[in-house]
């Protein structure tokens, strides 16, 4: 059985995500502030990290990396709302582009094991 | 094999140029280390990077040899530097220095060897250590000197320096720089140019760049000024668009009075209400490109399809 990356596409499902997902998160006023001052360029990169990660896809993150990626948003108030806001973005992300309930269960899953460590708790 | 500016580094079998940099003690940024978040971004200036170091860039970086070192094992020799690299200083003598409104010059001048893309900008030196960048609106095969469009800034640094500057007078030249040109466009999509001010400079440099290609596709320019005088290509472009049946030029005088605010930005968002499938280019004011970038790609322009250079003030 392939593994969940290789059952999304790869890095073609990244690229196809990245922007329909970044588009809704600057359009979600619970979350957009976190995402404002960054070049949309480069932001758009970084979600690439984020969601190759999600995609359960080849990335070396450690819960370290992941602590100080946000540390700096933690400073800013983020909380567990925010996280469920981003995960539910990616949901809708997913489901417009017709990935199937499983695999949007088994994304969330894997976004959702990181909160501890993005909330730097 | 590998070298770091003008030193040899060491690439172990099996070994990434990141890593080899990181062994051999250079300060080289990185992130994920699998080729997504683009940290580590560095540049190729002699030799070819291998395609998959070089996936999710843009037809613009690729072009000018950026590439990922995270996810770079070399297949041939490589000089590489870092991004942001302008390279050797190189001597410039100005050829002339014209009006082109109240405050705004027209900078020529000559440099050997210096290749460059319409719309890249340089970085001029002037007394050794005052550095500022300015855009080219210049066509290397059609010019022999480097052209620039620069505002004065009434307590500006460069613009008083720029003032007392006569023809014959020499100064240096670095870069070029910036991925704001025509690359990765097809002859046949739509090109939608956006400036304000100089921000026209690398527009006018993109514009003469791809009509020279044989760009076939319908291009049109907005530019903005503050006053009629700030619309200091107004005649020319108004004879281009006359005598190019697809350019089709939109001079905008800022107008408080406007409901939607009156500036270009405003002025162009309202008529550009289809612009999936178009090229953009947008220079300028750093509030004008960021405004722009953001409502254009929030309207469905994929990024790969926006360039932009934001003029932000030095410091
Ligand atoms: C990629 C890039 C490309 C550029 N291309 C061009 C170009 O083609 N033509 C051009 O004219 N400029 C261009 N610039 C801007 C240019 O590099 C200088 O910042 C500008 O000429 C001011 O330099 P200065 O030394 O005269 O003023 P400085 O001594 O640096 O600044 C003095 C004061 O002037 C004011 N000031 C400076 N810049 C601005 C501004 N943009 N808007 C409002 N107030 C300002 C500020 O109050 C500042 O404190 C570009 C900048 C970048 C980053
Ligand atoms: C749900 C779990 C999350 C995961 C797995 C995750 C993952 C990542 C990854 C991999 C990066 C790139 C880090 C880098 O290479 O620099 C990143 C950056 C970022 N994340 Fe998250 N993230 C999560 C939640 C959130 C939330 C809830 C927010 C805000 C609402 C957020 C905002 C950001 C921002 C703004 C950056 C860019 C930081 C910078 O530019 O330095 N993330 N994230
Ligand atoms: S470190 Fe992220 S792309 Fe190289």
């Amino acid at each position: 059985m392939p593994n969940l990356y290789e059952r999304l596409g790869g890095e073609n499902a990244v690229n196809a995500a990245v922007e329909l997902f970044y588009r809704k998160v600057l359009a979600d006023g619970r979350i957009a502030q976190f995402f404002d001052g960054v070049d949309i360029d480069q932001q758009i990169a970084k979600q690439k990290s984020f969601l190759t990660m999600a995609f359960g896809g080849p990335n070396n993150y450690t819960g370290a990396d992941m602590r100080n990626a946000h540390k700096r948003l933690v400073a800013k108030g983020l909380n567990d709302s925010h996280v469920d806001a981003v995960i539910e973005n990616l949901n809708y992300t997913l489901r417009d582009l017709g990935v199937p309930e499983k695999e949007v269960k088994e994304v969330a899953a894997i976004a959702n094991s990181v909160r501890d460590d993005v909330l730097n708790r | 094999m590998l070298q770091f500016e003008d030193r040899s580094v060491e690439l172990r079998l099996g070994e990434t140029v990141l890593e080899a940099l990181e062994r051999a003690g250079i300060d080289a940024p990185s992130s994920c280390r699998s080729g997504n978040c683009q940290t580590c971004l560095h540049r190729v200036v002699e030799g070819v990077p291998p395609p998959e170091s070089q996936v999710g860039l843009t037809k613009g970086q690729k072009a000018l040899g950026f590439f990922l070192p995270c996810v770079c094992l070399p297949t041939s020799p490589l000089r590489i530097t870092r991004p942001d690299d302008v390279g050797a200083r190189r001597d410039a003598v100005i050829r002339a220095i014209d009006p082109l409104a109240p405050d705004v010059i027209r900078l020529r001048v000559d440099a050997d060897d210096f290749a460059y893309r319409p719309g890249q900008f340089l970085e001029l030196v002037a007394d050794g250590d005052l550095r500022r960048h300015y855009s080219l609106a210049s066509h290397p095969e059609d010019d022999p000197f480097l052209e620039m469009h620069i505002r004065l800034h009434e307590n500006g640094r460069m613009s008083r320096r720029l003032g007392e500057f006569k023809p014959g007078d020499r100064l240096h030249v670095a870069g070029p720089s910036g991925t704001c040109f025509y690359e990765g466009v097809h002859q046949d999509q739509r090109l939608l140019l956006i400036g304000a001010g100089t921000g026209l400079a690398p527009l006018y440099g993109v514009l003469r760049d791809a009509l020279k290609r044989g760009h076939l596709g319908p291009i049109r320019l907005y530019h903005g000024a503050r006053s009629r005088d700030g619309l200091y290509l107004d005649e020319e472009l108004k004879a281009l668009s006359r005598t190019r049946a697809h350019v089709d030029y939109r001079p905008c005088l800022l107008d408080p009075d406007a409901p939607a605010g009156g500036d270009v930005a405003a002025t162009a968002l309202h008529g550009e209400q289809d612009v999936k499938d178009s090229a953009i280019f947008l220079c300028g004011g750093e509030n004008l490109v960021k405004r722009l970038k953001r409502d254009f790609f929030m309207r469905g322009v994929s990024m790969k399809n926006i360039r932009s250079d934001a003029f932000t003030p030095s410091g």
